[in-house]
């Protein structure tokens, strides 16, 4: 079964290994220890102590705290129970006039805002970008994930949580 | 009195390179070597040497008395794929610079894995053959006519050469749209580029190729693909031709060293267009198949070809082998006439793996190579493969493959197979190990029947030859349940490409886009026109290849020219090649005998009730084959001899297992057996480079070619 130095996993999560590597890792089964690896080096660049559980985001993790499972970003900000919807703790900028859509997408590249809008949610401790929208206005905020702690934990890594 | 050696073949394949030496009689040995990838003239000597160790043995060297010596390797496609080629300056029709990034969208996936193929994720371009700086786009346009609409701007092209040249390209390719219409601009644009290479500094050392030179078809990609190429990767293959050649001609060998083209034919390694010679591997054993065709009279074939690290397959109908116009090469479309085959990524040499989560099985496509090879072979392979199967199965001989060059380690391929495989999914080692090789077995098949189905043949009218160095090992496996005409395989089985590629002729093709129609119930006058511009592309085709072959062969022999014609039914998307009854169309009526001989071959391939008159017809692409008769081998007929084979054939017994049990199979050196011979199974029959598995219920008969059928 393949398995991988923890440096390649490294330039994995970093996009710097070269396609030419990427491609195999990609088309080979799952390497058995990759999570735990994966979830070590996450680890170790992050300036707190709670356990990572599962990485959410760019910058977001569900970790340990206490008897709670709350979402963390990695500079240190806590969003709250990771059963709730992050982004409703997050600052939010939304993109929904011609103006502001303009300064991303010039001219004729843009979206009618009358359809679609672009809400870009950012974290209130670094102001790091977390996510960004794009939905008709209106709808409501997107609830991107809410993975299956226990079941992940159990079924898959056979591991207590 | 000594055999008189006559040609040397050679295939260097991606883990093996096969030899093959001839004599005039049609008998030969085969020699085997691991290929050797950085200079492929060492594995070549080594496989040579071994061919000519077994030849009458009184030592002297071979060399000096053969006739031909023709090589076929990977070079090109490894410099391709691993992108070490020359840096390369393209000149094309402004606007249309970005081509070479985005090429065609199938390109993202060709030659990839189904389970790939399917995933999205992993799709990804091939990195362009020439730097994106060194594309100059200068403004020019023929239409689709081939009318200039705007001229050549051939300020812009000196331009563009001044900064190719600073910026030290190693050759420029000049591609322009529709030039294969009008070559006009392209023309022009090589005499300013030789006037601006004359003048640099760097003398005359870059080499200019034009898109209307070398392929000029139609479809602009594949045309661009084919000169990018002949320019990126060639130099090197040559380096590498050249080197072999030096190692043949020192050591006596007294011509120039031939290779082959994917259509099946040799060319002197000079050819201008060597990357033709690009897909040569499986197309020998098409080739060798299609010359046993003309001399047994077997004119339905199904060829199939086991190896290392792939399974081909290929067709030849009443003795017509079909031609892909537009093949895919290390993930370019190129416009390169080849004998169409299909290959899936399953060899003996494939890897054996169990996906952790689900205990799946999947064997291949990746494949252990030469270095390290199976795990068997002790040289440091750790993945089980199916040969490593194979060997605890008893179908091999441990300590008679490669006729004991490479002995193998039971206790190690054991031990690996029980770790890797069986003790995960949780049976027994040896009932793992034969589900293994009938998985592998069971997805040759189905593709075979998939071949089958595509183009359209019944099995029973076919017989199937089955080879490669694993071939007759896994042949009765891989064709259980396929209703065919007749199993054969030969005592050259693990050499057939290289046998192949000894049958061949000194030939060239050329091709060139046309556009003619000949309208449903079209007078005479019409046919008239169509016939004089057929004779005209003809006549200019012949001329060239009177003059580059007079360049090739020294020897003066004459040409022999067969006259080729794509033709499709009006509003058809491909075309079928049929060959012209007559050397040039002077009347209405050779036009109409033309038509008549392509409907023949159409009706043949795609049956009776496929014709359709009444849609007219059209010719895109006109071809021609120029070819040089050589010597080949003469395979002997020989009178049946008894059934009973002869008692020192005989070596024993060893126990394999089969279905489930393990069963004494009597065992049979391959090279004793004769003429009218009949073993029957459970039997394995050896032979240094090969071995032929006959399970209970089977028997082998050898036929009055030596051929061996498998019933």
């Amino acid at each position: 079964m393949a398995s991988y130095p923890k440096d390649v996993i490294r330039d994995l999560i970093d996009g710097k290994l070269p396609w030419q590597t990427t491609k195999p890792i990609m088309s080979d089964f799952k390497d058995e220890r990759r999570f735990e690896i994966y979830l070590e080096i996450l680890q170790e660049r992050v300036p707190w102590k709670e356990r990572i559980l599962l990485p959410v985001g760019e910058h977001l993790y569900i970790v340990e705290k206490g008897a709670a499972r709350i979402v963390k970003c990695d500079c240190g900000h806590e969003f709250g129970p990771y059963t709730e919807n992050w982004k409703l703790e997050a600052l939010v900028y939304v993109r929904d006039d011609e103006r502001s859509l303009d300064e991303i997408y010039p001219g004729a590249r843009k979206c009618d805002p009358g359809w679609m809008e672009l809400r870009e949610y950012y974290c209130p401790g670094c102001k790091a970008q977390l996510e960004v929208e794009a939905v008709t206005p209106g709808y409501p905020v997107v609830f991107d994930f809410v993975p299956d702690l226990e079941g992940f934990y159990r079924d898959w890594l056979k591991k207590p949580l | 009195m000594a055999r008189k050696p006559l040609v040397l073949g050679i295939d260097a394949g991606g883990t093996m390179t096969d030899t093959f030496v001839v004599d005039e009689n049609g008998d030969f040995t085969v020699g085997k070597a691991a290929t050797t990838p950085h200079d492929e003239s060492v594995g070549f000597l080594e496989s040579a040497a071994d061919a000519m160790s077994y030849w009458d043995g009184d030592g002297r060297s071979l060399y000096p008395e053969l006739e031909v010596a023709l090589y076929s390797g990977t070079t090109m496609v490894n410099t391709l794929i691993t992108r070490r080629g020359r840096k390369v300056g393209l000149i094309t029709t402004k606007g249309f610079e970005d081509d070479v990034l985005m090429g065609r969208g199938m390109q993202s996936w060709t030659g990839y894995s189904y389970s790939d193929r399917i995933h999205a994720v992993t799709h990804v371009h091939p990195s362009a053959l020439v730097d994106r700086r060194h594309v100059h786009g200068v403004t020019e346009r023929v239409d689709v006519f081939g009318e200039a609409v705007i001229p050549l701007y051939e300020h812009e092209v000196e331009a563009a050469a001044e900064e190719l040249l600073a910026d030290g390209v190693e050759a420029i390719v000049v591609h322009f749209l529709y030039s294969y219409l009008n070559p006009e601009h392209e023309q022009r644009a090589r005499a300013i580029l030789a006037a601006a290479i004359a003048r640099s500094r760097r003398g005359g050392d870059v080499p200019v190729y034009l898109g209307s030179d070398l392929r000029p078809v139609i479809r602009e990609n594949s045309r661009l693909n084919a000169a990018l190429i002949e320019a990126y990767a060639v130099a090197p293959v040559r380096t590498q031709l050249e080197k072999v050649e030096r190692a043949v001609q020192s050591r006596g060998y007294r011509y120039p060293l031939q290779t082959v083209l994917a259509y099946g034919g040799l060319c002197n390694i000079r050819y201008p267009r060597l990357h033709e010679t690009l897909i040569s591997g499986p197309v020998g054993g098409v080739m060798g198949a299609k010359h046993l065709s003309a001399l047994t009279g077997i004119d339905n074939i199904i060829v199939t070809d086991l190896g290392g690290t792939s399974f081909d397959i290929g067709t030849i109908t009443a003795g017509y082998v079909p031609v892909e116009p537009e093949p895919v090469l290390a993930r370019f479309k190129l416009n390169l006439p080849t004998i169409a085959m299909e290959n899936i990524g399953a060899g003996a040499g494939s890897y054996v793996k169990v996906d952790p989560v689900t205990k799946k099985v999947q064997i291949g496509p990746e494949s252990a190579g030469s270095t390290p090879g199976p795990v068997s072979f002790g040289k440091g392979g750790t993945t089980v493969t199916i040969t490593d199967c194979d060997l605890v199965l008893g179908y091999l001989n441990p300590d008679y493959f490669l006729g004991g060059k490479q002995k193998l380690d039971k206790e190690l391929a054991l031990r690996a197979l029980k770790e890797q495989v069986t003790e995960q999914i949780g049976v027994d080692v040896y009932a793992g190990a034969e589900a293994i090789v009938r998985m592998m077995e069971r997805e040759a098949r189905d593709a075979i029947r998939a071949v089958a189905s595509a183009r359209g043949l019944d099995t029973t009218q076919y017989t199937l030859f089955g080879y490669g160095g694993a071939g007759p090992l896994h042949l009765a496996g891989y064709t259980e349940g396929l209703d065919f005409g007749g199993v054969l395989t030969f005592h050259f089985a693990a050499a057939f490409s290289a046998f192949g590629c000894t049958t061949a002729d000194y030939q060239h093709r050329y091709a060139r886009s046309v556009h003619l129609g000949l309208p449903p119930g079209c007078d005479a006058p019409a046919k008239l026109a169509v016939a004089e511009a057929v004779s005209r592309v003809w006549s200019e085709m012949e001329e060239a290849a009177r003059a580059e072959m007079a360049n090739e062969i020294a020897v003066a022999r004459e040409i022999r020219f067969t006259q080729l014609a794509m033709v499709r039914y009006g509003g058809q998307l491909s075309d079928l090649e049929a060959v012209s009854p007559a050397p040039r169309l002077r009347t209405a009526a050779d036009v109409d005998r033309l038509i008549a001989a392509w409907e023949d071959l159409y009706s043949k391939i795609n049956s009776r009730v496929a014709r359709y008159e009444g849609a007219g017809y059209q010719i895109f692409e006109l071809g021609l084959l120029a070819s040089v008769e050589k010597v080949k081998p003469r395979i002997v007929r020989q009178p049946l001899g008894p059934a009973e084979p002869a008692r020192a054939a005989h070596k024993g017994t060893r126990n394999m297992y089969w279905k489930g049990r393990w069963q004494p199979a009597s065992l049979w050196e391959m090279e004793m057996l004769r003429p009218g011979n009949r073993i029957a199974g459970p039997a394995i029959v050896e032979h240094p480079a090969t071995t032929l598995v006959v399970p209970d219920g089977k028997c082998v008969e050898v036929d009055e070619w030596n051929f061996f059928w498998l019933r």
